[in-house]
């Protein structure tokens, strides 16, 4: 747990006393100072409790742990240290190309909360999904919508590696059209292998060292 | 009468707030999408509740 979440933690609790204080002396709040104390115990502290601990949940919520909490995910975390290059997720995760605790929301920013309502909803729908209902195999889980060459080009628009590949050249406005989303990086038959989870039963994995510090 | 009334409502004010914190702190204990959704969909809407129990007790002291 890291420092600011004790914090929290601790400045919840306090809060959460201080209102229970207020709730067993309420005839304390007759006066005036005891009616701005209260104001500040049951409205002021409780907001600023409730904004921090929100941030404190999105920034968690983009998390790889986060992501990789529910059971039907963990295929998919495992396909990020399969010893293969060609599957784009481990290339990136394994490379540093992606922040290794963040590496789910890099490449699906507009997913469940960051995205739109429906988003959002779908986010709360999986959650139900999870306790409640039919969980799908990892190998029938698809994006709802094709994928996004902006996730892509948000890193690799402009990078020399990328603008110059001669792969990416094949056609003169091949540039062009992944850029305006007709031509689709991962379903074009370029790199198409992704999580590939149902293809994980023979491959091997890489161990990261562990964390000199 | 009117300060029993404003004080009864405090006191649901205070236990709402407190709720709404105390499920808010066991959420921040994990990482995990069932915390989140007990966070904004327990935590919130009770801490939101005592806030307004207790603005709502305000206005209507101030009304009578």
């Amino acid at each position: 747990m890291g420092g600011t979440t004790t914090i929290l933690i601790f400045f919840t609790a306090m809060v959460a006393l201080l209102g229970l204080f207020t709730s067993m002396r309420p005839e304390f709040t007759a006066a005036r100072g005891g009616k701005i104390m209260a104001f500040v115990a049951l409205c002021i502290l409780p907001v600023l409790s409730v904004w921090a601990g929100f941030h404190e949940q999105v920034e968690r919520s983009t998390s790889t742990q986060f992501c990789l909490s529910c059971h039907v995910m963990s295929s998919f975390g495992k396909s990020l240290t399969v010893d293969d290059k060609s599957f784009i997720p481990a290339a990136h995760f394994q490379n540093n190309f992606v922040p290794r605790d963040h590496a789910c929301f890099t490449c699906h920013t507009d997913y469940t909360m960051f995205g739109d309502y429906k988003a959002k909803w779908r986010g709360v729908h999986h959650v139900i999904v999870q306790y409640f209902g039919k969980i799908p195999k990892p190998e029938d889980i698809k994006l709802y919508t094709p994928y996004n060459n902006r996730e892509c080009l948000h890193c690799h628009a402009g990078a020399r590696s990328y603008e110059e590949a001669s792969s990416h050249h094949k056609t003169p406005d091949m540039l062009a059209k992944a850029a305006s989303n007709q031509l689709s990086c991962t379903s074009s038959g370029c790199h198409d292998i992704v999580h590939n989870v149902g293809d994980l039963g023979d491959a091997t994995f890489w161990t990261p060292k562990a964390d000199p510090q | 009468m009117t300060q029993r009334l404003i004080e009864r409502r405090i006191r649901w004010s205070g236990r709402l707030t407190a709720a709404g914190l105390i499920v808010q702190m066991l959420t921040l204990l994990a990482t995990h999408p069932l915390a989140f959704i007990c966070f904004a969909m327990v935590g919130c809407p009770l801490v939101g509740a005592g806030i307004l129990v207790f603005l709502y007790s305000l206005v209507e002291h101030q009304a009578v």
